[in-house]
């Protein structure tokens, strides 16, 4: 099985799409997988014929990418605009893996809609779509901070390596919660009073010597 | 009331959108202030998540090209349309490259909103959204609710609604001149 994975992010290499990856592809090769796995950056724009040879070829496809206002990035959906469909003979399998800032996976069962919806348009076999937030702090926080959700992406890929599928317990697991319950939102609104949730934008504001700025508005009417 | 609407025909759609549009912006105006941005003529690049916007230059992208004309006139808007022929099932990629720069309109700081987390408000207030949709040979109402439900998203990200949406199919540019006036 040729096993092609596209990275959906314009952050390229530096991409918290590109650590996701890698967990993924530890637990992949776990399972004595030996082959190497293709990995397509759909930033690198001018590969772009490249990268529709290497869907061509693949018989698995998963795409990864960052949520963006709660649909996919554009040079996601430009790519999605340039895929052919299937052929009868061999209808590829395709998954997606959506990764996001906020931690609610609510955020991100709109655009998995779409998604269910494209590979049907387009006779893919669907693998489902993973749906993971809270990613963005994985940049800032200690690395033993990460080592569940890295589990979680070993465990994934691990799971593919060996049936071919996406594990449906799992992925509900990880998009949990949908949305933040009565207590959640409670604990949220004592730590925003401590002004806790903002503390990363914060210290980067003040990093580049921008905080006093933090609320320009430079385009008021 | 002033209104803005993002073009995103492409090479590949059919062209009608364009014709549409002006279409609708000849109806509306002079009563109206109407801009049109036809996107696939501009030189817009991708958001490359940099956050400069948010951290380094609050409010402003790093990238420098025609986003730079259309953030003021977004911001002056009650009403911004978002026109696309659906590809894909979905609005073009060209509108959705120019829809990912809106980012530095909004705060980084996170607030709740309807029980979920957003981001906080940069502006008092914001234009609120309308679409305007032209099908593909197999659209079907699945197809149109999930881009709906979608822009109801991204409405929410940007604090305003989603008031309209046309097909142009079902709609003429009379009648979206109709609902405005009557907005
Ligand atoms: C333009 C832009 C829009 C974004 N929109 C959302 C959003 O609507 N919801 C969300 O939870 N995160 C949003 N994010 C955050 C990213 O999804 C998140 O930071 C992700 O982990 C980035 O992954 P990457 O490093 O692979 O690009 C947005 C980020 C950018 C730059």
């Amino acid at each position: 099985m040729t096993f092609t994975i596209f990275n959906g992010s314009p952050r390229y290499k530096k991409s918290n799409s590109q650590t996701l990856t890698e967990q993924f592809l530890k637990g992949y090769h776990n399972q004595g997988k030996t082959e190497p796995v293709k990995i397509c950056y759909l930033a690198r724009a001018s590969q772009l014929a490249e990268h529709l040879e290497a869907f061509r070829q693949a018989e698995e496809v998963i795409i990864i990418f960052p949520l963006y206002t709660d649909c996919m990035p554009g040079m996601v959906k430009e790519f999605l605009e340039l895929l052919p469909a299937a052929g009868n003979k061999n209808p590829k399998k395709l998954g997606f893996i959506v990764q996001s800032g906020f931690p609610e996976a609510i955020h991100s069962v709109y655009v998995e809609r779409y998604l269910e919806k494209y590979a049907r348009r387009r006779h893919y076999h669907y693998l489902g779509t993973v749906i993971k937030g809270g990613v963005e702090s994985i940049r800032s926080m200690p690395p033993s901070m990460n080592k569940k959700l890295f589990k979680q992406f070993r465990e994934l890929g691990d799971n593919f390596a060996r049936t071919g599928q996406l594990p449906r317990e799992l992925m509900q697991q990880m998009r949990t919660p949908l949305k933040m319950n009565a207590v959640g939102r409670t604990v949220f609104r004592v730590i925003s009073l401590l002004g806790l949730p903002d503390m990363y934008w914060k210290k980067m504001l003040k990093k580049h010597g921008a905080y006093h700025l933090r609320s320009s508005r430079p385009y008021a009417p | 009331m002033i209104i803005t609407i993002l073009d995103g025909s492409m090479q590949g759609s059919s062209g009608e959108m364009i014709a549409f549009v002006e279409k609708a912006e000849a109806r509306l105006q002079p009563k109206h202030t109407v801009r049109c941005f036809h996107l696939q003529n501009l030189n817009i690049r991708h958001c490359n998540g940099c956050w400069d916007c948010w951290w380094k230059t609050p409010g402003l992208c790093a990238i420098k090209d025609d986003m730079e004309s259309i953030y003021p006139v977004v911001m002056q808007s009650d009403l911004l349309v978002f026109a696309s022929p659906l590809m894909a099932g979905f609005t073009s990629s060209v509108l959705k490259r120019a829809s990912d720069r809106l980012i530095p309109l909004i705060h980084p700081y996170v607030i709740l909103n309807q029980g979920e987390c957003h981001h906080k408000k940069r502006y008092d207030k914001y234009p609120d959204f309308a679409l305007i949709l032209e099908r593909e040979p197999d659209t079907d109402d699945e197809d149109i609710a999930i881009v709906k439900d979608i822009y109801r998203r991204f409405a929410l990200n940007f604090h305003c609604s989603l008031k309209h949406t046309w097909l142009t199919h079902m709609h003429s540019p009379q009648d979206i001149a109709h609902d405005i006036h009557h907005f």
